[in-house]
């Protein structure tokens, strides 16, 4: 009877062992799966991190580089801006200049030299002369000046007054008579046509 | 001849509970192992979301400090322009009659 209760608590017992056994088992290999499965996560994570992180490393740049490069050209529009005033202010007084010449006594053979370098320029012959309305009231003496033209062009010139007016700051619009070509001698248009290079002279002078 | 039935019939019935013992043995360790598989894809799912946030956030962190880099950069340009621009001025207020006079000498006759 003693060896009978031995055989069946061995076999039990054994059992009991094959039991601990296979759980154990069980439990490894469910553990197993979960970190093998835990790694694969991370590692495909990793992979599509690599491609995440290149592709925002390279938008990262491109905008640093493009707001740098904004940036200098923000910098240099200040500066630019800046010339450009001053360079407006400057042609802003030089008209300021010219109104006032024009209350002085030399403005008269400025005026006239202005006309004979315009009558000069159309090649003399029969020219019509324009000037503004403040102007026309001073004591030209055109008769000369169409003397000095025609000395110049060799041509025989006649220097009539428009009764046309223009409005300008000063200076002389003369045309030939029959209307056909033009010479702007005025102040303004003389600042009109000259303004690239006088913005570049301004510039030199300045800064 | 009694005795040996019954140790026989003994042993029969432990052979009974320990195939007994290993069977629910058994069907436990398929429980557990099939309910890992069903944890193991929630598990893989987390864990890349995890980790690929982590990387989210650095590409956010790479991007805004690539973005104050630049805004930095901008400062830096706008108060070195702002300081010539002042010598500018200078300038220009120093040699403001001696550029009007150019002009006029330019345009007058």
């Amino acid at each position: 009877m003693e060896s009978t209760r031995e055989i069946t608590e061995m076999i039990v017992e054994e059992a009991k062992k094959s039991a601990d056994h296979i759980l154990q088992e069980a439990e490894k290999s469910a553990a197993d799966t979960l970190k093998k499965q835990k790694l694969r996560g991370v590692q495909r994570a990793k992979e599509a991190s690599k491609i995440l992180l290149r592709k925002a490393e390279n938008e990262a740049e491109f905008n640093k580089k493009n707001s740098i490069a904004n940036s200098k050209i923000k910098a240099k529009w200040v500066i630019l801006s800046k010339k450009e005033t001053w360079i407006d202010n400057i042609l802003k007084e030089v008209k300021n200049e010219l109104k006032i010449l024009k209350q002085s006594k030399k403005y008269l053979s400025i005026l006239e030299k202005l006309i004979i370098e315009a009558g000069v320029t159309l090649g003399g012959k029969e020219l019509v002369v324009l000037l503004n309305p403040q102007d026309s009231a001073l004591p030209l003496k055109l008769g000369n000046l169409a003397k000095e033209i025609g000395e110049k062009t060799g041509f025989k010139t006649e220097l009539n007054m428009s009764k046309e007016k223009v409005e300008v700051i000063g200076g002389a619009l003369v045309k030939t008579a029959d209307g056909k070509v033009i010479m702007d001698n005025t102040f303004d248009d003389i600042l009109r046509r000259r303004e690239k290079e006088l913005r570049s002279e301004i510039a030199k002078i300045l800064f | 001849m009694f005795v040996l039935l019954e140790a026989f019939k003994a042993i029969k019935e432990k052979h009974l509970e320990a195939k007994r013992i290993v069977e629910e043995a058994t069907a436990k360790s398929e429980k557990l192992i099939s309910e890992a598989e069903q944890k193991a894809l929630k598990v893989y799912e987390e864990a890349y979301k995890t980790t690929l946030s982590q990387a989210e956030q650095k590409a956010i962190e790479l991007k805004r400090k690539a973005a104050k880099d630049a805004e930095n950069e901008l400062a830096k340009f706008l108060s070195t322009a702002e300081d010539q621009a002042k010598g500018i001025e200078a300038k220009a207020r120093k040699n403001f009659k001696a550029a009007v006079d150019s002009v006029l000498n330019m345009v007058l006759p």
